[in-house]
């Protein structure tokens, strides 16, 4: 084909035209910029940022800006402990605030702060009536909340909001916690336990005639029993808790925990301190490129053609790749060609070539891809991160060896249909088409077992270097192992055990 | 309810007045186009530089200057006729955050040109930085 070059330059300058038309163009951006976004955690810098600005609203933004950004204080604990009486709450709230270094904050503790006279007011008039007025306690806690060390290391609330009404007013002075937890079991058991009830006077820790009895016996001589632990008395108390947590608990929709408080305290502490260490899920844009590992048989390639098709993920295939690479006959496809005439395994910078050409097409960069198949071992993972391919999240699917034999051994195929069978899982219709089935030769015994020890040699390693992947049980059946895949997609990721 | 409508209303206000998400847009492209290793103290870095530019009247480099500006029209304007299509300037301005969706913008039927496309960016993004 003759073109002149004044056709090519017409042709290229119509190509540019539309390539840069400000009104059809997609967007190219470079994938570095989603990837330290996320790495970051930049979305959520932001949005802490917005929400301060709006609940303050400062007359002077950029020193307040400036202030909040010097504090750094996004993450640390805020949160609110309720329960029923006996339930455990003081004590789970003083080993939180203990184990996460925060200040603990409950009715009586704001009551007896020396320096401040809004708690002597409070002293005063909890003296003479046993109860104080919402407006009082609401402030009590804004005070302290303001507080250096509360906004340097956080705050627990123990007890508080009481009631509805507090809740509200605490929101609207534009305090409000990440974590809720909610202590609940039944009557009978607080009101026993509550009979129990000891206290400690020169610690104010409390314990109990069965389950947390001190071992030291000098304690044990101080322990006196609290007030208002009678059964009646403990009864009342129920019956007005239950009257004010229904209408409180709907305030923190999606911040909300309940822990059932009628198991070891150790167990309510490890529970509790799990869930507030979890970042719930943000807003952030956020573009999965996400990485199956596991050996033959695991389930692979079923996961991640149900995630490209739920969520639109481009499914990259290594074995698939390179034999369309083949059929296509590009030069890369050329190169492989040998090697899979030998049967030997392709070296690792070709297949890299041929994965970075379709992990660099705009598909992949725009809706994200599911690899699987490669990397299998430590070098290839440490080739593909050198080159900028990095997986945000990484799984491992473990499947026992039995079961992998079961999925494989019995897989067969009908050479005049080509249609796929199984012959537990999905067997065929007639006697006529079992009849005429055949078996890979890739799917007998020996070569499974084979292919699966190579994996598990590299599998240490592999693990070892994608540090924060999340290892799942692959041994249940497809939507099951699904639904865990998409809960490890969706929500961020368990912060690094250090 | 009322209370809460009124308070949304005040706090949108707060935003327009300020120009909050105009700075916010800025800073989160800075972070992402520089992508420093240290996110806060960069942050903090443009906001000191924002701050005393305001009160010493000394202008604060903007995110584009003319020669950017510059190329951004003749990437637009890729026949080279001189002058680009008014739906062009439109999601041009979009595209810079220079102008909102629903603002009315004057079509005088002449197509806009390299000069008036420079005066009008710099005249927009003059007026946002003026607020701080």
């Amino acid at each position: 084909m003759t073109r002149g070059p004044s056709d090519g330059g017409q042709q290229g300058a119509d190509a540019l035209h539309g390539d840069m038309d400000a009104t059809t163009a997609p967007h190219r951006i470079p994938p570095e910029m989603p990837q330290y976004g996320e790495a970051n955690h930049v979305f959520e810098l932001m949005q802490n940022m917005l929400e301060q600005l709006l609940i303050h609203q400062p007359k002077d933004p950029i020193p307040f800006m400036i202030d909040h950004l010097q504090r750094d204080n996004d993450y640390v604990p805020k949160i609110v402990i309720l329960g029923p009486p006996a339930s455990g709450k003081t004590t789970i709230a003083m080993w939180l605030g203990k184990h996460l270094n925060s200040n603990l904050l409950s009715v009586e503790s704001l009551i007896a702060q020396e320096y401040s006279s809004l708690a002597a007011d409070a002293r005063r008039h909890y003296q003479k009536f046993q109860t104080l007025p919402n407006t009082l306690l609401v402030r009590l806690v804004q005070e302290r909340l303001r507080e250096e060390d509360c906004v340097r290391r956080g705050w627990i609330l123990d007890g508080i909001p009481e009631t509805r009404e507090q809740a509200l007013m605490i929101q609207t002075l534009g305090v409000s916690p990440r974590h809720v937890i909610v202590l609940s079991a039944p009557d009978t058991v607080l009101i026993e336990r509550n009979l129990g009830k000891r206290i400690d006077p020169q610690t104010g820790e409390i314990y109990h005639t069965t389950f947390d009895w001190p071992p030291e016996s000098e304690i044990q001589n101080r322990l006196i029993v609290p007030a208002g632990v009678s059964e009646g008395e403990t009864a009342r108390r129920l019956l007005e808790y239950h009257r004010d947590i229904v209408r409180i608990l709907p305030s923190y929709p999606k911040i909300l925990k309940v822990i059932p408080a009628d198991q070891p305290c150790v167990d309510v502490f490890c529970q509790a301190l799990t869930y507030v260490q979890t970042m719930h899920r943000s807003n952030a844009p956020f573009t999965p490129r996400v990485l199956l590992c596991g050996p033959m048989g695991s389930g692979k390639s079923l996961q991640a053609a149900l995630l490209a098709q739920k969520y639109g993920l481009v499914n990259v295939c290594c074995g698939q790749l390179l034999k369309e690479a083949m059929a296509d006959k590009s030069k890369y496809g050329e190169m492989i060609r040998p090697f899979f005439e030998k049967e030997m395994a392709v070296p690792d910078n070709i297949i890299m070539k041929v994965l970075r050409q379709r992990l660099d097409q705009q598909d992949c960069v725009e809706r994200g891809w599911v690899l699987h198949g490669f990397p299998r071992d430590r070098d290839q993972a440490c080739l593909m991160d050198g080159l900028g391919y990095k997986p945000n999240r990484v799984f491992f699917l473990n499947v026992p060896f039995d079961s992998i034999i079961e999925r494989l051994t019995l897989r067969r195929t009908d050479p005049v249909t080509g249609e796929r069978y199984h012959l537990m899982y999905k067997p065929p219709p007639t006697m006529e088409i079992q009849a005429r089935l055949l078996q890979s030769p890739k799917d007998s015994e020996e070569q499974i077992k084979l292919r699966t020890d190579l994996f598990y040699r590299n599998s240490a390693e592999l693990e070892e270097f994608y540090g924060r992947a999340i290892t799942l049980n692959g041994d249940q059946d497809p939507y099951t192992v699904f639904e865990y895949i998409e809960s490890g997609i969706i929500n961020p990721l368990p912060k690094k055990v250090p | 309810m009322e209370a809460n409508s009124s308070r949304e209303l005040e706090a949108r206000n707060y935003l327009e007045k300020h120009r909050i998400m105009e700075l916010l847009t800025y800073l989160a492209s800075a972070l992402l186009f520089f992508r420093p290793e240290k996110p806060r103290e960069y942050l903090i870095s443009i906001l000191e530089r924002l701050r005393i530019a305001k009160v010493s009247g000394v202008a604060f480099p903007f995110f584009m200057d003319d020669s950017n500006i510059a190329a951004m029209f003749q990437m637009l304007d890729s026949s080279n006729k001189g002058s680009i299509s008014f739906i062009q300037y439109k999601e041009a301005l979009k595209t810079l955050g220079l102008c909102t969706a629903d603002e009315v913008l004057k079509d005088d039927g002449h197509g806009i040109t390299c000069e008036k496309f420079t005066r009008e960016v710099n005249k927009r993004t003059q007026e946002i930085w003026s607020t701080f």
